[in-house]
C-alpha cells in the first residue's frame, strides 16, 4: 500500500513537473515579453533590458525554472507577476477559496445523488425509477452546463425570485443568502458529472450482479444488505476513478459557470490575466489547477487501493 | 428412512413470456441422509441446472416449469424466497466450479466465511473469526490465520476450493452440493480436494450431491450414481453396479471412453455425433441418433424405466 | 422497404445510433450548405429591426443589431463543427501514430516516454489547457510569415494537440494487445518489415474504438468551443459561432430576452447528444467491449 502510494506520489510529482516545464517554456517563448507588455510599445531597447534584470528575466530558461520552482516547493510561493508586480499568491488566496467551495459543493451533492440513483437504478432494473434515472442521465450528459445555467437562470432568477441570478453573498454576512445563491452555479456545475457517474454505477453493478461469487454470496444465505455491499466494493472501484478526475475537470467548467453567474472566482483571476497578459499569473492559476486535479487523482487511486486489494499490491 | 433430498419430475426451461425451451426434463433424484450421489453427465446435460434448482439459484431466464423438490420433508415451493435463503448456506452448502470467480475478490476469504456464519448464527465477530480460522484449518488449509486475511486471488486453486468448502460448510449444513469442484483444477490438485472432500463430509456427516462430467472421478467417493443425457436421467443406482454392469448404452460408451493404463493400446473410443442441442423437442429417446443399439421404435417412443433392485435405467434394451 | 431501414438502423448499431446519424447529418447539410439554407445574411445589421422576438418574419428572433438568430445560428453550425472536427482530424493523426508506436514497441523507451509525456498534458482538463493555451498565444490571427491563421484555425490546432493524448492512449490500449497476437507473429515471420506490420495488421483493429472516440472528442469538441468562445477566447465576433452568440446574449439575459440565449444553447445541447448517440451507437456496433470512455473533457 505504502509502495503504491510512494509510486503514484512520484508519477503525480512528474506530471507537475513536465506540466510545469510546458507552461513555463510556453510563457517565455512568446514573441510579446513582459518588458514590451509594461513599458509599452515604444519602450528603447535599453528600458527593456533594465526591466529584464530588474525581474531577473534576462537569465537562461533552465535558471529561471530553477529559481521559481524553487520558489514554489520551499516556500509555496508562486511569485511575483511582471505585469503587474503584486503578489501572487495574494491573488489566488483572494479567488480560490470562493471555486473550491463551489466545486467542492457540487461534486459531493453529485457523487450522493448519483451513487443513490445508480445503484437504486440497478437493483430496480427496468422500473420506473430506473427508466427515470437514465433519462435524467442521457439529458444530464448532453445538455452543456453552462446553457443550463442560462436557463435555469432565466426561469427562476429572472421569471420568479426563488434564486439571485448572480454572485455569491458572502458566508459571514447571511448565511441562508449564501445558500441560496450557490444553489445554481454548484446545479448546473455538478450535472453533467452527476449523470456520467451515475450511468457508471447503473452499468457497473449490473456487471457484478450477474458475476460468480454473487451467485456464492447468494447461495451462503446472505442478506440482500450484505449482498449489496459486496457487489459495491467490487462495482464502485472504476466509479471512483472516474470521480476523482471529475473533481479536477469540475474546477475547469467552474471557470465557465462562474462567468456566467458573475461570481468572483478563479475564473475571474485567469480571465483578467489574460486580458492582460499577465502570462506569469496564467500560468500561476494553471499550475493551481494542475496541482488540484493530480492531487485529487491520487486521493481516487488511493481510495481504490482500500477498496480493491488487487490493486494495492499489483501497483 | 425417508430421504434428506427427493427430486421428482424435475422440468427446467429457459426462455422469456411464451417461449420455453425445457432443458431439463422430468429428473428424478433421491439423497438419503449422509449419502454421497453422483450426478454425471456431459456439458450441457442439465445436470447445473438441476443443482441449481433445489436453492433457487437459476440464472435470469431459466425457471423450473414443474417438478417437486423436497428436502428435509418440506417441498420446497411451498416455501417464500425468504425461508428458502434461509437455508441457503445454512441447510444446504454449495460449491461451484471456478473458484477464482466464485469468490469475492475484493474482499477478504476469511472475512467471506465470517460473514456467513453471522448471517446465520448468533456470534460475535471475535468468535466467528475464530470458527472461521477453524474451519480453514479443518478443510486442509496451512497457517490458517494468516491465510484468513488473504484475497482469492492470492490462493492457489486448491486452495481456494478449500476455501470455498469451509465456506459451504460452515454452518453445518445437512446437504453439500459440489458443482464440478474439480474441474477447473490440475489433475494433481484434484485427487487433494476430493480426498478433502471425502474426509469433511465423513468427519460432518453431510449428504454430497457430487456432480462432473467425469465418471470415473465420481466413483471413487460416491455410494450411487445417476447418469444424465440431454436433460433425462438414463441411468442410475449403486456405483459398482453401474460401473460392472451399465445397462444404458450411454453409460457403457462413457465407460468405454475412460482411458486406461493396463497397456491396451489403439485409438481412443468416443461417443461418434453430439449431443441434441439445448431445447430441441425430442420424441423417443434422446440417445437414439448416438446409439449403437438403436431401434427403430427407440425413435419413436420414450423407453420405459426399467428397474433391477436399485439400478435403473431408461433404455428399450435394458433386460427387465 | 422494411429491410433497408432495419440494415440502416443495424449499421449505426441501434435506433438511438440512427437518430444520432440524423441529427449530425442535418448539422453537416447546416453547415456545408449554410450560404444556400440561411434565410438571411448573419452579419446584415438591421436596427430598425432589432430585439424581435421569434414570430413569423424572424423565426428565431433577431438580436440587438437586428441580426436574424435563425441565419446566425446556421452559420454558426460551420465555425462550431469545422473547429471540432479538425480538432479530431488532428487529434487522430497524432494520436494513432504516437499510440500505434507506442503499443507496437512495448517495453522500448519509446512507449515510456511517450506515454509519460502524454499523461501529463492529459493530466489538465482540456478545457484548462485550451482557455490557458489560447490566453498565452492570444486570440487575434496570427501570421507567420506568409500564413495568417485565423481564430478559428488555431483553436482547431490547439485542440487538435490537446486531442492526441485521449486517442492516443485508445490506439496504445488496443495496439498493445494486438502486437502481441500470434497472428502479428505469424507476419513477422513471413518477412514482413514492422512499419507494414503496423499500418496492415495493427492499424485496422484499432480504427473501431477510435472512431467511437473520436465522435464522441466531436462532441466535446462543439462544448469546449463553444464555452472558450462564451468567454471570449474562441471564434471572435462578428462571425457567429453559437459559443460567441452566448456570449453576447448574457448581457441580455436579465431582462428576460431568452431567445438570444435558449435557441444556440439548445442548437449545442441537440448537437452533442447528436454526436453522442451516434457515437454510442457506433460502439455498441464496432466495438462490444466497451473499451472506449465516453468522459475525456
Amino acid at each position: 500500500m505504502a509502495a503504491l502510494f510512494l509510486r503514484r506520489a512520484g508519477l503525480s510529482l512528474l506530471s507537475l513537473l513536465l506540466v510545469s516545464l510546458v507552461l513555463f517554456v510556453l510563457t517565455r517563448s512568446i514573441p510579446d515579453s513582459p518588458a514590451r507588455i509594461v513599458l509599452g510599445e515604444d519602450a528603447t531597447a535599453a528600458a527593456m533590458a533594465q526591466f529584464d534584470r530588474d525581474h531577473g528575466l534576462d537569465r537562461p530558461i533552465l535558471v529561471q525554472y530553477g529559481s521559481w520552482l524553487k520558489g514554489i516547493v520551499l516556500h509555496g510561493d508562486l511569485g511575483v507577476s511582471f505585469t503587474t508586480g503584486l503578489r501572487m499568491n495574494r491573488q489566488v488566496a483572494a479567488t480560490l477559496p470562493v471555486t473550491l467551495e463551489l466545486v467542492t459543493v457540487a461534486f459531493a451533492v453529485s457523487i450522493v445523488i448519483s451513487l443513490a440513483l445508480g445503484t437504486l437504478s440497478a437493483v430496480l432494473r427496468d422500473s420506473v425509477v430506473d427508466y427515470g434515472a437514465r433519462l435524467i442521465a442521457v439529458l444530464g450528459v448532453s445538455v452543456p452546463g453552462f446553457w443550463l445555467a442560462i436557463v435555469l437562470i432565466l426561469l427562476f432568477a429572472v421569471d420568479r425570485d426563488w434564486f439571485p441570478p448572480g454572485g455569491i453573498a458572502p458566508l459571514a454576512t447571511d448565511w441562508r443568502e449564501h445558500l441560496r445563491s450557490i444553489v445554481l452555479p454548484s446545479f448546473c456545475l455538478g450535472v453533467f458529472y452527476m449523470a456520467v457517474l451515475t450511468r457508471m454505477t447503473r452499468s457497473n453493478l449490473l456487471d457484478v450482479l450477474g458475476l460468480d461469487y454473487m451467485r456464492t454470496a447468494k447461495a451462503s444465505g446472505l442478506r440482500r444488505w450484505r449482498m449489496l455491499t459486496y457487489a459495491l466494493r467490487n462495482a464502485l472501484v472504476p466509479v471512483v476513478t472516474i470521480a476523482g478526475m471529475s473533481f479536477g475537470h469540475m474546477f475547469g467548467w467552474a471557470l465557465i459557470i462562474e462567468q456566467v453567474f458573475n461570481i468572483d472566482g478563479l475564473s475571474r483571476a485567469l480571465l483578467n490575466a489574460i486580458q492582460m497578459r499577465d502570462y506569469a499569473m496564467v500560468q500561476a492559476v494553471v499550475m493551481v489547477f494542475t496541482f488540484v486535479f493530480v492531487i485529487a487523482n491520487l486521493c481516487a487511486d488511493m481510495l481504490n487501493a482500500s477498496l480493491n486489494p488487487r490493486l494495492a499490491s499489483a501497483a | 428412512m425417508t430421504p434428506l433430498l427427493q427430486i421428482d419430475g424435475l422440468y427446467v426451461a429457459f426462455g422469456a413470456r411464451d417461449r420455453w425451451r425445457e432443458v431439463v426434463r422430468g429428473v428424478d433424484l433421491r439423497i438419503a441422509p449422509g449419502e454421497v450421489v453422483g450426478l454425471v453427465g456431459e456439458s450441457g446435460s442439465g445436470k447445473s441446472l438441476t443443482a441449481l434448482s433445489i436453492m433457487r439459484l437459476l440464472p435470469p431466464g431459466a425457471r423450473v416449469s414443474s417438478g417437486r423438490i423436497t428436502f428435509a420433508g418440506t417441498d420446497l415451493a411451498t416455501l417464500s424466497n425468504r425461508a428458502v435463503n434461509a437455508r441457503r448456506g445454512s441447510d444446504i452448502g454449495m460449491i461451484f466450479q471456478d473458484p477464482l470467480t466464485a469468490l469475492n475478490p475484493a474482499i477478504a476469504v476469511g472475512r467471506q466465511i465470517v460473514d456467513s456464519l453471522r448471517t446465520h448464527q448468533e456470534l460475535s465477530r471475535k468468535a466467528a473469526w475464530a470458527r472461521a480460522i477453524e474451519l480453514l484449518d479443518l478443510v486442509g488449509i496451512h497457517r490458517p490465520a494468516e491465510r484468513a486475511h488473504a484475497y482469492a486471488h492470492e490462493l492457489s486453486g486448491g486452495m481456494r476450493q478449500r476455501v470455498m468448502t469451509a465456506l459451504a460448510v460452515c454452518n453445518d449444513p445437512k446437504l453439500l452440493i459440489a458443482d464440478e469442484p474439480t474441474t477447473a483444477l490440475d489433475v494433481t490438485v484434484q485427487a487433494q480436494v476430493i480426498a478433502m472432500l471425502d474426509r469433511i463430509r465423513r468427519e460432518l456427516g453431510i449428504a454430497v450431491l457430487f456432480i462432473s462430467h467425469n465418471l470415473d472421478l465420481v466413483a471413487g467417493i460416491v455410494d450411487r450414481v445417476s447418469v444424465m443425457y440431454a436433460g433425462r436421467v438414463v441411468e442410475s443406482g449403486e456405483v459398482e453396479d453401474v460401473f460392472d454392469t451399465p445397462r444404458h448404452p450411454y453409460t457403457r460408451q462413457l465407460l468405454r471412453c475412460i482411458p486406461r493404463l493396463d497397456g491396451r493400446t489403439g485409438p481412443m473410443p468416443t461417443i461418434p455425433g453430439l449431443p441434441p442441442r439445448l431445447g430441441t423437442e425430442l420424441s423417443g429417446c434422446s440417445f437414439a441418433s448416438r446409439c449403437q443399439v438403436a431401434q427403430e421404435r427407440c425413435r419413436l417412443e420414450m423407453p420405459p424405466m426399467r428397474r433391477k433392485g436399485g439400478h435403473l435405467s431408461v433404455c428399450w434394451e435394458a433386460p427387465t | 422497404m422494411p429491410r433497408f431501414t432495419r440494415r440502416l438502423t443495424n449499421s449505426f448499431g441501434g435506433g438511438s445510433g440512427l437518430l444520432g446519424a440524423t441529427i449530425v447529418l442535418i448539422l453537416l447539410i447546416a453547415a456545408v450548405g449554410a450560404p444556400w439554407i440561411a434565410p438571411r445574411d448573419p452579419l446584415k445589421v438591421d436596427i430598425i429591426n432589432q430585439m424581435q422576438e421569434p414570430g413569423p418574419d424572424f423565426w428565431f428572433g433577431t438580436d440587438q443589431s437586428g441580426r436574424d438568430v435563425l441565419s446566425r445560428i446556421i452559420w454558426g453550425a460551420r465555425a462550431s463543427i469545422s473547429v471540432a472536427a479538425i480538432a479530431v482530424m488532428i487529434g487522430m493523426a497524432g494520436g494513432v501514430s504516437l499510440g500505434l508506436m507506442a503499443g507496437f514497441y512495448r517495453g522500448g523507451w519509446i512507449e515510456q516516454i511517450t506515454m509519460r509525456f502524454l499523461e501529463a498534458i492529459a493530466a489538465i482538463p482540456i478545457l484548462i489547457w485550451a482557455i490557458a493555451l489560447v490566453g498565452i498565444f492570444g486570440v487575434g490571427d496570427a501570421h507567420w510569415g506568409p500564413f495568417t491563421v485565423g481564430s478559428e484555425a488555431k483553436l482547431s490546432a490547439l485542440l487538435g494537440v490537446l486531442y492526441i493524448p485521449t486517442l492516443a492512449r485508445v490506439t496504445y490500449t488496443t495496439a498493445a494487445v494486438e502486437s502481441q497476437a500470434y497472428y502479428v507473429l505469424a507476419r513477422r515471420l513471413q518477412g514482413a518489415s514492422s512499419p507494414r506490420i503496423i499500418i496492415s495488421d495493427v492499424l485496422p483493429n484499432c480504427l473501431s474504438p477510435v472512431i467511437v472516440q473520436g465522435t464522441l472528442l466531436l462532441a466535446i469538441g462543439i462544448v469546449i468551443e463553444a464555452s472558450v468562445s462564451f468567454v471570449g477566447l474562441g471564434v471572435q465576433p462578428p462571425t457567429p459561432s453559437w459559443g460567441n452568440m452566448l456570449a453576447e446574449a448574457r448581457n441580455y439575459l436579465l431582462s428576460g430576452d431568452w431567445w438570444l440565449s435558449v435557441f444556440p444553447g439548445a442548437t449545442i445541447s441537440v448537437s452533442v447528444v447528436g454526436f453522442n448517440l451516434l457515437g454510442d451507437g457506433l460502439r455498441d456496433r464496432l466495438d462490444p467491449r466497451h473499451a472506449t470512455s465516453a468522459l475525456a473533457t
